[in-house]
């Protein structure tokens, strides 16, 4: 008998126009995983609301249709007591706590059900270990980082002993180290307790290994599939299962390990660098060859940091090196210091931009990136080293939504020039607020950043879908081709594979790697993306490898 | 270390009864010494964040004091006849502000002390079944005040970005995103109670509060301070009357002093809250 099932679910917000979720069926077996995709704003959220009662009980609306969680009926149950059986973890990290500290907090819900003490003992100390939060439990919430917090918030969650946890995008604002290991803990979840999951998640790599069924919603509309025959229908899926489209392996292996295999039949890419000029080309393509980005060598010998490829064995084409010095320097960096709370953020960064480049930073969480980028942006005073930018200058922050707070798009964008306006055409009308999340993202660097030439973003990708995370490459290509600069801070490797000329590394306040994305994202353990991890070679992404 | 909440409230009416009621400026030097006398052992590791609002509070009753009144007899000096500030300054006046001006930098004093030893889950959790809904309330919407202070920081910050002044006279235009991001967060946190089972059958206590002798002193002492004040109402400090203070009463001082018993019982059980069940 399944856990939960949903028979002919429609919905509609209060004083929404098109419905939220139209004749949803589904059911879910007991230990079954289910990943739930779609585009934000296509009712994601909403259904797995549904699944809790909080939907539509605390957001009222029009609901038909009716939702049975272990034989409880959604309509008759409250949240608070359907909370019993269903764990929930919400998508903002610091939105869900109550208390004041990790041990108070992971009791709360079990306070709530009037269990006993000692056996709430007992189960702290269980969730604790099967979270693997020992060193956490006696911090107070407001220390802990995002990812801790959804450690936590996990935690707290298995605590009730739910039939079954529901996560609502709950990396979608961390960034990958963290959602790496919030993901961990799911994964251990489902291999150790065989929990029941449903879980909305952007990054599919790494679980559509696990998963029994894909759910795909689309305006409301649920498809309930096998997991080869949803990723094989598009949507987020991992770049192996793109690659494997286009070579035709069948069945589609979801992860590196099955595509291992596959991979073998390959032609072997000669290793990266190519050996000659001119030879590289015909050996096998570069990086997106021909469509307007510039390959060239970053940096010249002596200029302080190391080359991929390093300054002297690099062997670039001889039109590549005029191009560099076509291209203005937009903005020159020297010898930067910043130190602040006694920690030294940025210490000696020597950097070139020029018009036309699209600059990807990458590092670790506190290398550095944010303060270097709110530094050349003229956030903050550099304590040593000089600044010079020919542009204005604009930053973009993590938090996009502080940017915005008018009434609606129109009066967000007030002033702006047409062609700016012109995207955002169909949203004039709306409550910037209201907007999923990449709408937000695009309209905030909309708003901050349409007019500058020098264009610093800070982690634009997060919570970001694989088709709005594409229109903001798009977007940021274009704005290059403008003759802008543009500088990302992301930890998004298959993004800015896709997107940057240049990708610096970042650790201690240093950059310690420069150059093509091809070369320093290849010769990478972290910083690999999955078909570089599978291929090697210097090839990025799915559609570089000949097959 | 931990006291009872209710410890806490006791002294902290005891000791704002004290601070109001007997205005006398030798007890409330007295007082204002016991009360960090009590901070430094029970919230040492917190930093103070509003003793400039306590100081501001102090400053400005003797400037309207001072300005505004027109009454006593030691004047200090005459302006000519300007609208509302004209006339006769005097220190009778200056000194009914400083006085006024101590008693609410005590009740800001006695109010560090509380916030800095009382977690408001406790209080919440002491409160009768009944009220325990709108203790809850009560106790999120204290937890917000310093999540709204950063949103009021990152609004900030995102308004200097658009290259919009960030000067107090932006203040209005920063209140209404304050508002919606408070908001959203509100909402947010009660989807969250909603889905954790929040309030739907009588609960459980993870960390009960003990009673300790210490916990007893205290409120035993309090309460007794407040029977003193209540009991032998002291003749009030009055500068207008006499700009001299008068000696203060065998127990108006036996109160103040007895307002000391949680710095005097700090040592008592070193037990960490935390660790009750350890």
């Amino acid at each position: 008998m399944p856990l939960i099932t949903l028979e002919g679910v429609g919905y509609r917000y209060p004083e929404a126009e098109p419905p939220a979720l139209v004749d949803v069926s589904a059911a879910i077996e007991p230990g079954q995983v289910i990943l739930l995709r779609g585009p934000s704003g296509s009712g994601k959220s909403t259904l797995l609301r549904c699944l809790n009662g909080l939907v539509p009980h605390s957001t009222g609306g029009e609901f038909r249709g009716r939702v049975i969680v272990c034989g409880l009926d959604t309509r008759a149950h409250a949240p608070r007591e359907l909370g019993a059986h269903i764990g929930f973890v919400f998508q903002h990290p610091d939105a869900q706590f109550v208390l004041e500290d990790v041990e108070a907090e992971l009791a709360f819900g079990m306070e709530n059900l009037g269990l006993p003490l000692p056996l709430m003992r007992k189960r702290v100390e269980e969730v604790i270990d099967q979270v693997g939060i020992n060193h956490l439990r006696r911090r107070r919430i407001d220390t802990l980082s995002g990812g801790e917090r959804q450690r936590v918030a996990i935690a707290a969650a298995l605590a009730v002993h739910p039939q079954a946890l529901v996560l609502d995008e709950p990396t979608s604002q961390l960034d990958p180290q963290a959602a790496e290991d919030v993901l961990q803990v799911v994964m251990r979840l489902v291999a150790e307790l065989g929990m029941t999951t449903v879980i909305a998640e952007h990054r599919v790599e790494r679980i559509a290994p696990l998963v029994d069924r894909i759910w795909t919603l689309d305006s409301g509309v649920l498809k309930d599939q096998p997991p080869r025959a949803a990723l094989a229908e598009g949507g987020a899926r991992p770049p192996v299962v793109d690659l494997a489209l286009r070579a035709g392996w069948s069945p589609i292996p979801l992860g590196l390990r099955d595509a291992r295999v596959y991979a073998q039949r390959l032609p072997r890419p000669p290793p990266y660098p190519p050996p000659q000029a001119g030879e590289g080309k015909a050996h096998y393509p570069l990086p997106r060859a021909g469509e307007g980005r510039a390959h060239y060598p970053l940096r010249q010998a002596g200029e302080g940091n190391s080359h991929f490829p390093r300054a002297g064995e690099a062997k670039f084409h001889e039109g590549d090196f005029r191009e560099a010095g076509a291209a203005p320097v937009l903005c020159r960096v020297e010898n930067l210091e910043y130190r602040y709370n006694g920690v030294q953020a940025v210490r000696g960064v020597s950097l070139s931009v020029r018009r036309g480049q699209v600059t990807a930073l990458m590092g670790r969480n506190g290398s550095g990136k944010t303060t270097l980028l709110k530094l050349i942006a003229g956030l903050l005073r550099p304590q040593r080293g000089t600044i010079h930018a020919d542009a204005r200058a604009a930053y973009v922050p993590q938090d996009a939504d502080a940017l915005l707070f008018a009434s609606t798009v129109e009066e967000e964008l007030r002033g702006q020039p047409p062609e700016v306006m012109a995207p955002f055409h169909a949203w004039l009308r709306r409550y910037p607020r209201d907007l999923s999340s990449g709408e937000r993202q695009q309209l905030a660097i909309a708003v901050v950043a349409a007019q500058a030439d020098l264009l610093l973003l800070d982690e634009p990708t997060r919570g970001l879908d694989p088709q709005v995370k594409q229109a903001l490459s798009a977007f940021l290509r274009l704005r290059a081709a403008g003759r802008a600069a543009v500088v990302i801070a992301t930890h998004d490797v298959e993004w800015a594979a896709r997107t940057a000329d240049r990708v610096l590394l970042m650790a201690e306040g240093k950059i310690y790697a420069d150059g093509l994305p091809a070369a320093v994202l290849s010769d990478s353990l972290v910083f690999a993306t999955q078909i570089s991890k599978l291929v090697g070679g210097g090839l990025l992404l799915p559609d570089e490898v000949p097959v | 270390m931990i006291r009872h909440p209710l410890a806490w409230c006791a002294w902290a009416t005891a000791a704002l009864a004290a601070a109001f009621i007997d205005r006398n400026p030798f007890l409330q030097a007295l007082l204002l010494l016991i009360i960090i006398n009590v901070f430094i052992p029970y919230g040492a590791a917190r930093r103070i964040r509003i003793w400039k609002i306590g100081l501001a509070l102090a400053v400005v009753p003797i400037i309207f004091s001072v300005a505004l009144s027109r009454f006593g007899t030691q004047v200090l000096f005459t302006l000519p006849d300007i609208p509302i500030i004209g006339g006769r300054w005097t220190v009778d006046a200056a000194v009914f502000g400083a006085s006024t001006g101590a008693a609410l930098l005590l009740t800001v004093a006695v109010f560090a002390v509380l916030q800095t030893t009382v977690r408001s889950a406790d209080l919440v959790a002491i409160l009768p079944q009944p009220f325990y809904r709108a203790g809850t309330t009560v106790a999120l919407a204290l937890a917000f005040a310093p999540k709204t202070v950063a949103s009021l920081h990152s609004i900030r910050e995102a308004r200097q970005l658009r290259g919009q002044r960030a000067g107090w006279r932006s203040a209005p235009q920063l209140l209404l995103p304050l508002l919606l991001t408070t908001l959203e967060r509100a909402l947010q946190y009660g989807e969250s109670l909603d889905a954790r089972g929040f309030g739907s059958r009588r609960r459980s206590r993870y960390r009960p509060l003990p009673w300790s002798i210490a916990d007893l002193l205290i409120v035993v002492g309090s309460l007794a301070a407040v029977a003193a004040i209540v009991l032998m109402p002291p003749q009030p400090y009055n500068p207008y009357l006499d700009l001299v203070p008068g000696v203060p009463t065998v127990p108006s001082l036996l109160a103040v002093l007895l307002l000391a018993t949680p710095a005097v019982t700090a040592g008592l059980s070193r037990m960490d809250h935390a660790a009750h069940h350890a």
